[in-house]
């Protein structure tokens, strides 16, 4: 009975280790998917013919949640007609969604950047500047990759010990 | 008769900016009603314009004068442009070069700022610091009076024919109306619908939103949307069939070698020109060609004596005998 009661608790502690990694996988997911997101819209720009809220309701249907739902929220809001700009829309929008999202306050702040470049200057500019947010991003996910890496073996170690510890104590 | 039924707080408003937008939804009835522009200028009075007269908007409302007047401010203006563009300056790329930007419902709105230009030729306008909201209103019924003159009764076609006035005259809304006489037919004159074609270069004659004609041209009615006239032309003689083809101001060479092939396709031509006379028009080399070569069997004038599109004069193509005088009182 003891035996069970400590797998038990061993399992569980490397479960919630399993949790915390998973959060730098999600990162890293969802920068890649914002990614080529902002990619699908750049080449929008690039035939230059729909408008950013139906280019942002077509994008987001092609990603799982948040970052479907991102998009889509985006393209809603622009659309609801209440005269809001393009960077409220979107500043309302990652709020609403940063829970979700789960980035790092360095990561949003490159995602907030992007409002202010929605719907700006001529096609050559529009396209130079999500070029210049999709650097900074890719920078980004370059750094939740490594601690990925760096954070994946060693939380599932920490909640493997940490497990063990418990059940040292309680024996 | 003007069609008051064009609601400028739902198809204007959402268009301006939060707070141009509390200011002209505020306006009575009977100023919105009358209303042909609303002009906004950088850091200069918010003004509406009708047809004789305007008025400067205050917060409140009319005011007497400048000095109480709303200032547009850069905010304004920019977010009043993110709102007509749809957010996407980068998709209006060709609108904005010709100057202008079509909203739904077929209002134009006129942009003015700082040109940039690339191999002489202009590329884009930045800085946009000035618009001019135009709204488009369909006279329906402006082409009842004209449109007798321009059948051939004895042969049961429609005459080549070309619409003469100056600026602000109503040849666009003449020409519009006639396409949605002609097209819908008339049962009454024994004419039945018939194909048209609509070559609108600068989208001002069936007022197209992303393709879609916003203004009545009629059931039997292909639209050409911001398609240069001459090519515009030879595409529809090659794939539309139409019986009738519209455009407006001609007057470039290759206009009139389109027509040229138009009239020879034995399609009829409705086109309008820029001008207050024949004299003005015999100067200009294009038009006193296709004049003299007798394309053109009816010239309607226009003026903006009593109101845009007062009807002044119909004479016969060939010989220049007047159908119809305003001097005069009506036919002759």
């Amino acid at each position: 009975m003891k035996l069970v009661g400590a797998a038990l608790i061993i399992f569980t502690a490397y479960l919630m280790g399993c949790q915390v990694c998973a959060l730098y996988q999600r990162r890293v997911r969802y920068l890649e998917e914002i990614i080529m997101g902002l990619e699908l819209f750049r080449a929008e720009v690039n035939y230059g013919l729909t408008p950013l809220p139906q280019a942002f309701q077509n994008i987001g249907k092609k990603f799982k949640n948040p970052v479907g739902s991102l998009f889509v929220d985006f393209s809603l809001s622009l659309l609801q007609g209440k005269g809001l700009s393009a960077l409220e829309c979107w500043r309302a929008v990652l709020e609403k969604r940063s829970s979700e999202l789960a980035l790092k306050d360095e990561q949003m702040e490159i995602l907030e950047r992007l409002g202010s470049t929605w719907g700006q200057g001529d096609k050559d500019g529009q396209r130079k500047q999500i070029s210049l947010i999709q650097e900074l991003l890719k920078h980004a996910l370059e750094g939740a990759r490594n601690e990925r890496q760096k954070n994946d073996k060693l939380w599932k170690y920490l909640g493997l010990l940490g497990g063990v510890t418990v059940v040292l104590f309680l024996i | 008769m003007l069609d008051a039924s064009i609601d400028i707080k739902k198809q204007i408003c959402p268009f301006l900016a939060p707070k141009l937008r509390a200011i002209i939804e505020h306006l009575p009835y009977e100023l919105l009603a009358k209303t042909e522009e609303i002009r906004l200028r950088f850091s200069r009075p918010l003004l509406i314009c009708w047809a004789g007269g305007e008025s400067y908007l205050g917060e409140d409302g009319p005011v007497a004068g400048p000095g109480e007047a709303y200032l547009l401010s850069g905010e304004d203006l920019r977010q009043t442009i993110e709102l007509i563009s749809s957010y996407s300056l980068y998709a209006c790329e060709d609108e904005i070069r010709q100057g202008y930007l079509t909203i739904p419902g077929g209002h134009r709105v006129g942009l003015a700022g700082r040109v940039v230009l690339e191999k002489g030729t202009i590329k884009v306008i930045r800085d946009i610091n000035s618009c001019n909201i135009r709204i488009a209103r369909q006279v329906t019924g402006a082409g009842e009076r004209v449109f007798p003159f321009l059948i051939d009764r004895r042969l049961g076609r429609i005459f080549h024919s070309l619409i003469i006035s100056p600026p602000q005259g109503g040849k666009t809304t003449l020409l519009r109306d006639l396409a949605r006489i002609i097209s819908d037919g008339i049962g009454v004159l024994g004419q039945r619908g018939q194909k048209v074609g609509i070559v609108d270069e600068r989208s001002e004659i069936a007022g197209c939103y992303r393709g879609v004609p916003q203004l009545d041209v009629g059931l039997r009615t292909d639209v050409l949307d911001a398609c240069p006239k001459a090519e515009g032309i030879m595409l529809m003689l090659r794939s539309l069939s139409p019986q009738v083809i519209i455009t407006d101001e001609i007057g470039r060479e290759e206009d009139a070698r389109a027509i040229e092939e138009a009239v020879h396709a034995g399609v009829t031509i409705i086109a309008s020109a820029h001008g207050s006379s024949l004299e003005d028009i015999m100067h200009r080399p294009i038009l006193r060609e296709l004049l003299e070569k007798n394309y053109f069997e009816r010239l309607v004038f226009l003026s903006n004596k009593r109101g845009p599109g007062t009807l002044e004069m119909i004479i016969e193509g060939e010989r220049g005998l007047p159908l119809y005088s305003a001097n005069t009182g009506g036919e002759l």
